[in-house]
């Protein structure tokens, strides 16, 4: 009985493998489904943004498919897990690359596995756009490397001048010490003295450190305006409430990697008027916001964070270019190179010549324990 | 700003002292390095914030409490993964401890989640100065309590008999045991103190970086052992002192020197002195008769 049962079992293992060959083999969907590839971290320690792609994918598709889809035809999204790693990712990759149904992929999660990637899309002719890769390096990966964030080095560069506005004069710096904090530490201090702004501290922690109070005190003698925080909300959070802890009384402005109900969770009343940027918040100016997270609450009871935006977003600029330039792999990089000012919930974007997108984040501040547009 | 700096240090260092004292005791009698110690201290840590948060108590009682549950916890721990192996080779225990801090951490993230916890609590948010240092209230907290905790310990051991037992046991198993000393008794008692300081150390820890999290043992672990072995483990005033000199002589590097190298300052020094001492700055010469 037993050994009949793993006979069973074996015989359809071999046939769901095969299956699996005949998909990739380039046959036409069953039903001619419109099929846009995704790739994304669905395992591994990225797990969770690896969730946020595959809910904010599906609900593009799912929004259009209700609309009855293109010309009658369903979108269907074809999810493959790169794990959050380069190599893994590249094996995607190829899956993709190769099967001539996939028309577009949306993804990868982080930069190290878009850039790992690039040169297989590239030298296939096949778009790859990210919804979350934001490190500058991206930039020159490819005529059909494109993505709906924007650089670490424009956030910098727009935080220096909104300093500049906000009228700081001597601004404190504390970074991640990472290729992502040394880069916005990098541009935002070469912008500082066009702004008239005097950098009087530059100090850097490493991912997962607590205990801040060092850097706080030496920053605490040079009593800056504000503090630059190149970093994520968890450390946010313990900057804030040590700073408070030890007296420092100054203003925060950060990049949009602090924007995270975390950061209010942890940093209760010390993260108060904290200044950052955003570029997906619902219940503002941005009706696209709005409408996109009642219907993911609907969708998925559950609130959507940043990376599900963005990969709703993503998605909807394909299906906006399959609907227009029709389901070829080249006209959708036709149609992505000339879309301009397309109004989704992460802001108005274009994307220039490098296929990096051109937008403008919303002005974020912390009132009374919930994040406000800043007036 | 150096006074400020040497503040900031102190406080540090009576937290790895605390929870250092949990690793010198268990190795002054067992040989034993109690790799589980960090992750018992998270557990302190995630109790207070149980009681604290669901339960609603203040926060007195959930120092109280913590402690009494989370020594209960090391003194299981003890029973369960150690004693059964105490004649075993040196090395089988050592395994069994990283074995349970690996079931620690795996059941707290079970329990609480993967995530940064903040702790609910307003107090210690005010600040007194003094000329030109500030102390947050629970800096002061931290101070205070954990020279009482010290203290408390010291006058346990030096002045009464359970206290007496302990050393006893600490400097032989087996003559203890021939004196009619209980020594099962008192290897429960030192890991059930160690495991009450460090769940002391941890709600405090808590309060002062407002965040608790599963993976919060290792670190804190790692340095306290370090700490240990700097003031010379095996002894309890070489904890406390080890802790306090770790916890300055970190803050004043990062301070004057960078705080890109604070480990490394404070690893230099711990080379230096185990090359001048090797038993630590306050350790005994331990001779092996044979």
């Amino acid at each position: 009985m037993k050994k009949t049962g793993s006979i069973l079992a074996s015989i359809a293992l071999a046939a769901s493998l095969l299956a699996g060959c005949s998909a990739n083999g380039g046959k036409q969907d069953a039903d001619g489904a419109i099929q846009i590839g995704l790739a994304a971290p669905i395992s591994g320690t990225q797990a969770q943004y690896g969730e946020a792609f595959k809910n904010g994918a599906e609900l593009a598709a799912k929004q259009v498919n209700d609309a009855g889809g293109i010309d009658g035809k369903k979108v269907k999204i074809v999810i493959q897990d790169d794990k959050g790693d380069p190599h893994e990712a590249v094996n995607v990759a190829n899956k993709f690359v190769t099967d001539k149904d996939i028309l577009a992929v949306v993804g990868h999660f982080n930069s190290s596995a878009t850039l790992a990637t690039a040169p297989i899309y590239n030298k296939n002719k096949i778009v790859e756009i990210s919804p979350s890769s934001s490190a500058p390096a991206v930039t020159n990966a490819g005529e059909y490397t494109f993505r709906v964030i924007t650089t670490d080095a424009f956030q910098a560069a727009y935080l220096a001048d909104w300093s500049k506005e906000l009228g700081y004069r001597k601004v404190a710096l504390i970074y991640e010490q990472s290729d992502f904090g040394l880069g916005l530490l990098d541009v935002y201090k070469n912008a500082a003295p066009k702004n008239n702004i005097e950098i009087v501290a530059a100090e850097s922690y490493n991912p997962g450190d607590k205990d801040f109070s060092t850097v706080l005190t030496k920053i605490k003698e040079k009593q800056p305006d504000a503090i630059f925080i190149g970093g994520f909300y968890n450390e946010a959070a313990l900057i804030a409430q040590q700073a408070q802890k030890l007296g420092l009384k100054t203003d925060y402005i950060g990049v949009d990697s602090l924007y995270s109900e975390a950061l209010l969770e942890l940093g209760g009343d010390a993260v108060e008027n904290m200044k950052l940027i955003g570029f997906f918040y619902p219940g503002g100016d941005n009706e696209e916001a709005t409408k996109f997270a009642e219907a993911y609450q609907t969708a998925y009871n559950s609130k959507p964070d940043t990376y599900a935006a963005y990969a709703y977003v993503a998605t909807s600029v394909v299906i906006e270019a399959i609907k227009h330039n029709g389901a070829d792999r080249e006209k959708i990089k036709e149609y992505l190179k000339t879309l301009h000012d397309y109004k989704g919930p992460t802001g108005v974007l274009s994307f220039d010549e490098n296929g990096d997108v051109v937008t403008t984040p919303e002005r974020l501040t912390i009132r009374n324990g919930a994040f406000e547009l800043y007036q | 700003m150096f006074l400020q700096q040497l503040v900031n240090g102190l406080t540090i260092g009576v937290i790895y002292a605390l929870i250092a004292l949990g690793y010198t005791m268990v190795y002054g009698i067992l040989k034993m390095v109690n790799f589980a110690h960090g992750d018992i201290f998270m557990f302190g840590s995630f109790l207070g914030l149980f009681f604290m948060k669901h339960l609603h108590m203040p926060l007195y009682l959930a120092f109280l409490l913590s402690a009494a549950a989370t020594s209960a916890i090391g003194v299981v721990i003890e029973r369960v993964a150690y004693r059964p192996l105490r004649t075993a080779d040196r090395i089988v225990p050592l395994i069994s401890a990283l074995g349970v801090s690996t079931f620690l951490v795996s059941l707290a993230q079970k329990l609480w989640g993967t995530e940064m916890h903040p702790f609910p609590t307003a107090f210690g948010l005010g600040t007194v100065t003094v000329g030109s240092i500030t102390f947050s209230e629970i800096q002061i907290l931290i101070l205070v309590l954990s020279f009482i905790l010290m203290l408390g310990l010291h006058l346990f051991v030096t002045r009464t008999k359970t206290g007496t037992a302990m050393r006893a046991t600490s400097m032989s198993l087996t003559n203890a045991a021939l004196m009619g000393i209980n020594t099962n008794h008192m290897i429960s008692l030192a890991f059930a103190i160690g495991s009450a300081l460090a769940a002391c150390a941890g709600i405090m820890v808590g309060i002062y970086y407002n965040a608790v999290y599963p993976t919060m043992g290792y670190m804190a672990g790692i340095n306290a052992f370090t700490a240990a072995v700097l003031g010379g483990i095996g002894s309890i005033p070489g904890a406390m002192l080890g802790g306090i000199l770790l916890g300055v002589v970190e803050n004043l590097g990062g301070a004057y020197i960078s705080t890109q190298y604070q480990s490394v300052i404070s690893f230099t020094i711990l080379i230096i002195v185990l090359m001048i001492r090797p038993t630590g700055i306050l350790g005994k010469k331990d001779i092996n008769k044979v």
